[in-house]
């Protein structure tokens, strides 16, 4: 009796053993293959349209598992050149960004740098996001808002200057606006007084200092970390309007009050007119990035880096980004497409994507 | 025993070979899972407004008053972090090593990787917007800390979370707070005046 259990113990053990080591082969390399995983570091903009992306991509390429990682867009850079972490794909909501952050930043133990060609493929208008409960909601258009932002009650959120590109941005639209609307008390009156002070040096191009701590000494102007934060305030009734991209607030199902191209930093006609404010920023938030910016349009650009683990899964996503399918998923999620995609160096964009692109 | 075993030769030896290789699964998955333990050699400069300076080691900041309480944080895309239970010395006791902070100063705080944050007054005593950890809307808060942490969940800080020191806005409560203030890899804390 007693050899028999030890029999059928010593079997039960042995099939165990079997059924583990056949299991643990299967998930080893050399026995079925597993799902390519393509990371995807986007700013976090593109979130939702990516996420979009992502699942029609997978449907097509069911042997790719893409793997959407949202950030602001120099911590998306960052997150490579900086923390040395790989991703096949960069995608920034400042296209510049990527010259800047990766042509002359080399990848280790190479002396190749971590990109030399950005595909610039989307671009963003800056508005005013609000509710049908703001304040004045049925009144506002693009010619009073900016005397709407001011009267008594109106709260107006805005996200924080030195920690969010919207933030800056939408300091050079105010400045802008006064030239356009020809009303130099713009700026100052929409954003009333800060302790220490926003400073406007003027000149050919006037710039902005936005000092290391950013206080609104108004308690009409709401400050956040980043824009994303002011639209849950917008829902809440917390705050009445919010500066904000077109995309995010119509991914929000927010009502978007348009401005003016000539200050809504939308549009290429109008470059000349955006670089004539300059952004500076007393607070340094990253050593590798100098804290100033220039008024460009909103353009969105992407990149492989030189060290992406899988290059031709990462090309086959942006051939699928940039073409009609892409394209399209773009449009449904509010994000306009450039149309075509531009790139500066053509001639080191993969030749699989040449053909895409003007 | 012994004619037992010889009767039964091919069990008993089958028996004896899974019980060791089950004993060499086990054994391996608990070497594998157990953390490195590695020393931690650490410096923190920090710095005051009159230029004093003082450096110090990991296990001089451990050995330093701590204060124990909770948070989390999240992400510029909303991803939540925490909350943990975090362990760590208060910033304002370690910037009075270097000639305190008073209402019209800033303190910096610098990290290995090239980030930094910097703190007002108010900030410091607790005046950050708090967040719920499931909705993230923003409620308000009691007591609020900002710690230069060195212990989350009863264990030295992992790499990826900042090891050996990290900032962490904590309280009683569980809260969020947007993560840009979650500093890791800190290595410098300076005081400066705005006026």
């Amino acid at each position: 009796m007693f050899s028999r259990i030890v029999r059928y113990i010593s079997l039960v053990l042995l099939v165990a053993v079997i059924v583990a080591s056949a299991a643990a082969l299967t998930a080893c390399p050399g026995g079925e293959p597993a799902k390519i995983r393509m990371r995807v570091l986007c700013a976090g903009s593109l979130m939702l349209p990516f996420t979009e992306l992502e699942k029609a991509f997978e449907a097509k390429y069911p042997a790719t598992d893409v793997l959407i990682e949202g950030h602001g867009s120099i911590q998306v850079i960052r997150h490579v050149t900086e923390l040395y972490e790989e991703a096949d794909i960069v995608a920034v909501a400042d296209h510049s960004l990527i010259p800047m952050m990766m042509y002359n930043v080399t990848v280790p133990d190479t002396n190749e740098s971590y990109a030399s060609w950005y595909v610039s493929f989307a671009t963003n208008s800056l508005g005013i996001a609000y509710t049908p409960a703001s304040r004045y909601a049925s009144e506002i258009n693009e010619n009073n808002w900016y005397e709407i932002l001011t009267r008594a009650g109106v709260k107006l959120g805005l996200s924080d200057a030195r920690l969010d590109a919207c933030g800056y941005r939408a300091l050079m639209l105010l400045y802008l606006a006064e030239a356009y609307y020809q009303d130099d008390t713009i700026f100052e009156k929409v954003l009333g007084e800060f302790k220490p002070p926003l400073e406007v040096q003027p000149g050919e191009t006037a710039t902005i200092i936005v000092p290391e701590i950013l206080n609104p000494l108004s308690e009409r102007v709401v400050l956040r970390g980043s824009s994303i934060r002011l639209l849950a305030l917008l829902e809440s009734g917390d705050i009445d309007y919010a500066f904000e991209y077109r995309s995010v607030t119509e991914q929000y199902n927010l009502n978007f009050l348009g401005l003016p191209p000539e200050i809504n930093l939308s549009e290429a006609e109008y470059s000349e007119l955006y670089k004539q404010v300059n952004c500076r920023l007393d607070f340094q938030r990253f050593s590798s990035v100098k804290p100033e910016f220039t008024g460009q349009p909103i353009i969105y650009g992407i990149t492989i880096p030189r060290n992406a683990p899988h290059y031709e899964e990462a090309v086959r996503f942006l051939e699928f980004l940039l073409g009609p399918e892409g394209q399209q998923i773009l449009r449904q999620n509010y994000q306009p497409p450039m149309v075509p995609p531009q790139a500066e160096d053509i001639d080191k964009v993969p030749a699989e994507l040449r053909a895409l692109l003007k | 025993m012994r004619e037992w075993i010889n009767k039964n030769s091919w069990a008993f030896f089958g028996l004896i070979l899974g019980v060791v290789l089950v004993l060499a699964a086990a054994g391996f998955y608990i070497w594998q899972s157990a953390p490195a333990e590695e020393p931690i050699t650490w410096e923190l400069t920090l710095v005051g407004k009159s230029n004093e300076q003082r450096v110090l080691s990991y296990e001089d900041v451990l050995s330093l008053p701590g204060e124990e309480a909770r948070g989390g944080f999240f992400t510029t895309v909303g991803v939540i972090n925490g909350p943990f239970e975090v362990k760590g010395v208060r910033l304002e006791e370690l910037c009075a090593l270097v000639g305190g902070v008073t209402a019209t100063d800033v303190v910096s705080v610098s990290a290995t990787d090239g980030y930094s944050i910097v703190f007002d007054y108010e900030q410091l005593g607790g005046d950050i917007e708090t967040y719920d950890p499931v909705t993230l809307r923003e409620i308000p808060h009691e007591k609020l800390m900002v710690l230069l942490t060195y212990e989350q969940d009863g264990k030295p800080l992992p790499h990826n979370d900042g090891r050996p020191l990290r900032i962490a806005v904590v309280g009683s409560e569980a809260l969020l707070t947007e993560g840009h203030y979650w500093v890791k890899w800190v290595n410098n804390i300076e005081v400066f005046s705005l006026q």
